[in-house]
């Protein structure tokens, strides 16, 4: 039942942009979301997609599974498209329906708008797709370690991430298992309309969480047994170092913020 | 009531990478009043096989039938078999969730649609026999009881179904050694009171001591089906299997080595008793 | 007689939303390189007394020290807990990362190990319970066997000097407890690893150098097994069992039977038939 659920995208080959450095990849992300936003013109989305599609190829992830994080977007996508349409004001008129007319800025912006979309999300997805989460959560700790200045809970969080992460498959089991019991003894989980099925979920949910607490309990025990005292002092078994590739895709970064701007700038 | 498996096969997951065949061609019956012991190594496939036999899974191959009905033909009340066949999980304390006792083991009932009356009526039977009283645990939390009263009152929650057959999946899992004979004793009394008792257990000693039938699961398969002082005539078979066997066995074994004249088919500590007094008597008289 | 790892002097211990003592004026000594076990029943107090010997409880009357430090120091805690290492029940509970080395990897990362070390320390200590060539794997994907296997794997990469065991066995199938059990023995016999063994099971605590049995928080019964277990009826007392082999050499003493005291194994006791039948 539960156990079809896959978690994590990650798609595990060996390619250049799997074994960049996570935190390179969460910077490049990061500017490559910069540059959509900055990307003023259509022409400016073009060093981007260039970008994108230059480092999917790198990455040996099939182009097919890129498109498929757009998938549950779809309604969205075409809900704003068609919006933007027919919605924004302009002066040049393009097609006219009688009832309503698409202009020139309209189709612009429409087109614009879902290119922002779809760049956002396959940007994204190249990330998850290339890189195990708790590497992501590895990099994420160190990107954000000299926040700790300021307080921020960066070790903490990248604990509570990967902890998280190591307990799912055993909380989905777990689940399968109540759910089953709770059926021997009757439970209808599967029929009813939605006020009757969350209910039904009840029987499900209390003892899930109860597990979840006592889980909870337990490794905490056994953290402290094994000397966790928090980030302060703590060394790693697995160090993150930036190679010749990593400054090399730092380049490659620099020249598209100065395309997109460059594009923005000629048109 | 009779349950029969008709070469049931039963594959997880199939068709995706992760596919995995945990039980094979597996057939079959359990008979009314019998306490059969169902015997195996993790993995060997006796859990798969127990859930089969309320219809909680489906084989992909080969039928279940219930008094010669197939239970997954079109038609067939899946409550019947609910109410029917009760299945206990191992540890089934963790599947506790109401606020009340009463209320936990009245889930069952509510559940098969029963008056309120009839259900009350069930819910103390079932606390009275799990040996627990009515007045002292109907309204407290189960989250407050101890370990072995907790896993009672999950037991007393598929009793209020009032079944024909127990599937019990190692029942006396992780508990002391009192807690762990009180479980057996109260199944051996449900046994007793015409309940149809399947168990599934490592334990070889409680096996010898309750069981009127063990089957022996290995690799998905059965490889043993029979009378307990049968299965534990084959002792060596069985510990290549990487299974137990009861410790009265083994001594019986050490005994026949050693040239003393100690009978094959004794595996009870009882039995085992009476025929070593008696061998010493005969030793002392020459 | 070698020098006490464990020591606890006159120990009791409240736990703060209970009036009663869940340990009540304990006593004991483990020697170093020794083989110990408590056994008790739910609700004994054993499982107390070991989170009192880490530093996880600290004691309401009494001492504890650890390798000569009390734990009521708070500048010892850490170093306790490296010295003396504990293994809990629940194989699932225990492992934190998402793969078997990282978690091993997860005390030496506490307690300060420079990187270039780890990799060695791992392997180590995975080959010395039979888990190296599981390194990689996931811990969910593991037996329970396996499980608890990585996680005294974690303990060792730390180089204790004892390994308190509370209850590790009692959630995993015959199979893993003898896995987990004959690792244990090993470590014990060729590292030098003092082991505190707390079980409910009789079989095990019978394969123990000394027996401390606990009752409604206190120790009531020390010795070999073979002293712990002669009384059969005392053992039961306290909602324990004995050995079945103790057992049948009770019941046909009972009736007679002249059987020596301190029967334990099959061995011992085909030996005695032996002599009484033939």
């Amino acid at each position: 039942m539960l156990k079809n659920i896959t978690l994590g995208q990650y798609y595990p080959v060996d390619s250049l942009v799997h074994r960049l450095d996570p935190r390179i990849k969460i910077i490049l992300l990061i500017a490559l979301i910069v540059a959509i936003f900055l990307a003023g013109n259509l022409l400016a989305f073009v060093p981007v997609m260039l970008f994108i599609g230059f480092a999917s190829m790198l990455s040996s992830v099939p182009f097919k599974l890129l498109l498929k994080g757009l998938r549950p977007l779809r309604f969205i996508l075409i809900f704003t498209f068609v919006l933007n349409l027919f919605f924004l004001q302009g002066e040049e008129i393009l097609l006219d329906l009688g009832f309503m007319s698409i202009k020139k800025e309209a189709l612009i912006s429409a087109v614009r708008f879902s290119l922002r979309l779809v760049l956002l999300v396959m940007g994204s997805s190249l990330l998850t797709l290339t890189t195990p989460p708790i590497v992501l959560t590895d990099g994420l700790e160190r990107l954000l370690s000299p926040l700790r200045v300021i307080h921020f809970p960066a070790h903490e969080m990248a604990m509570m991430m990967s902890i998280a992460l190591r307990f799912i498959p055993t909380l989905l089991e777990e689940a399968d298992k109540i759910m089953k019991a709770q059926t021997a003894r009757g439970a209808d989980f599967e029929s009813g309309n939605l006020i009757q099925r969350a209910r039904a979920m009840v029987p499900l949910l209390v003892p899930l969480f109860v597990s979840a607490f006592r889980r909870a309990g337990d490794l905490a025990m056994a953290m402290e047994a094994r000397c966790y005292h928090g980030g302060e002092g703590r060394t790693r078994l697995r160090v993150l170092k930036c190679k010749a590739a990593d400054f090399y895709s730092l380049f490659a970064l620099a020249a598209l913020i100065a395309a997109v701007v460059l594009c923005g700038k000629v048109y | 009531m009779q349950v029969t498996l008709d070469h049931v096969t039963h594959t997880y997951q199939p068709g995706s990478p992760f596919q995995a065949t945990a039980i094979q061609d597996v057939s079959l019956t359990i008979q009314s009043g019998e306490f059969l012991a169902l015997i195996g190594h993790t993995g060997s496939g006796k859990s798969t096989l127990a859930q089969h036999i309320n219809g909680l899974l489906k084989p992909t191959d080969g039928k279940v039938l219930i008094d010669g009905r197939d239970i997954h033909e079109k038609g067939f009340d899946k409550k019947e078999i609910r109410r029917r066949v009760g299945l206990v999980f191992q540890y089934p304390e963790h599947q506790l969730f109401e606020e009340s006792v009463a209320k936990d083991i009245a889930f069952g009932p509510k559940n098969l649609g029963l008056p309120q009356a009839e259900i009350d009526e069930r819910v103390k039977e079932a606390l009275e026999n799990v040996g627990l009283s009515y007045e002292e645990f109907a309204e407290k939390s189960p989250f407050e009881l101890s370990g072995g009263q907790m896993r009672r009152v999950a037991m007393a929650g598929v009793l209020a179904m009032r079944p024909e057959i127990l599937v019990l999946d190692e029942p006396a899992a992780g508990l002391d050694p009192q807690s762990r004979e009180e479980m057996l004793s109260l199944i051996a009394g449900l046994h007793q009171k015409g309940t149809t008792i399947v168990m599934v257990s490592h334990a070889m000693d409680d096996v010898a001591r309750f069981a009127t039938r063990a089957v022996v699961m290995e690799k998905g398969t059965i490889a043993m089906d029979g009378k307990p002082e049968e299965i534990f005539r084959h002792a060596a078979r069985l510990q290549e299997m990487g299974l137990d066997v009861p410790s009265i066995c083994r001594l019986g074994l050490a005994l026949r080595e050693a040239g003393i004249d100690f009978p094959e088919d004794i595996f009870r500590e009882a039995d085992a008793e009476k025929a070593l007094i008696q061998l010493w008597k005969g030793a002392e008289k020459c | 007689m070698a020098q006490a790892i464990i020591e606890l002097k006159n120990v009791s211990y409240a736990y703060e939303d209970e009036g009663t003592e869940a340990v009540k004026n304990v006593s004991l000594s483990i020697p170093q390189g020794a083989f110990h076990a408590i056994l008790g029943q739910n609700g004994s107090g054993k499982s107390t007394l070991a989170k009192l010997i880490n530093g996880l409880y600290l004691p309401t009357k009494g001492s504890v020290q650890v390798c000569g430090m009390d734990t009521a120091e708070d500048e010892n805690t850490w170093e306790i807990r490296r010295r003396a290492g504990m293994v809990f029940q629940n194989p699932d509970n225990q492992l934190v990362a998402t793969v078997v080395e990282e978690d091993v990897a997860f005390g030496l990362e506490n307690i300060g190990v420079p990187t270039g070390e780890m990799p060695a320390r791992i392997e180590q200590a995975l080959s010395d319970v039979g888990m190296l060539d599981f390194a990689k794997r996931a811990p969910h994907t593991l037996s329970g066997g396996q499980k608890q296997r990585v996680a005294i794997a974690g303990v060792l990469a730390m180089a204790p000097e004892a390994i308190i065991f509370d209850e590790s066995t009692a959630m995993l199938d015959p199979k893993g407890r003898k896995e987990v059990f004959s690792a244990v023995q090993r470590l014990n016999e060729e590292k030098g690893i003092t082991v505190l063994w707390i079980t409910h099971f009789m079989e095990e605590a019978a394969l123990c150098q000394q027996v401390h049995v606990m009752h409604e928080g206190e120790i009531v019964l020390s010795g070999t097994p073979q002293e712990v277990f002669a009384d059969v009826e005392r053992i039961q007392s306290y909602r324990l069992d004995a050995p079945p082999m103790a057992r049948l050499a009770h019941a046909l003493r009972s009736q007679g039977m002249p059987i020596r005291e301190g029967i334990m194994t099959i061995r011992e006791m085909q030996e005695e038939v032996k002599r009484l039948c033939k």
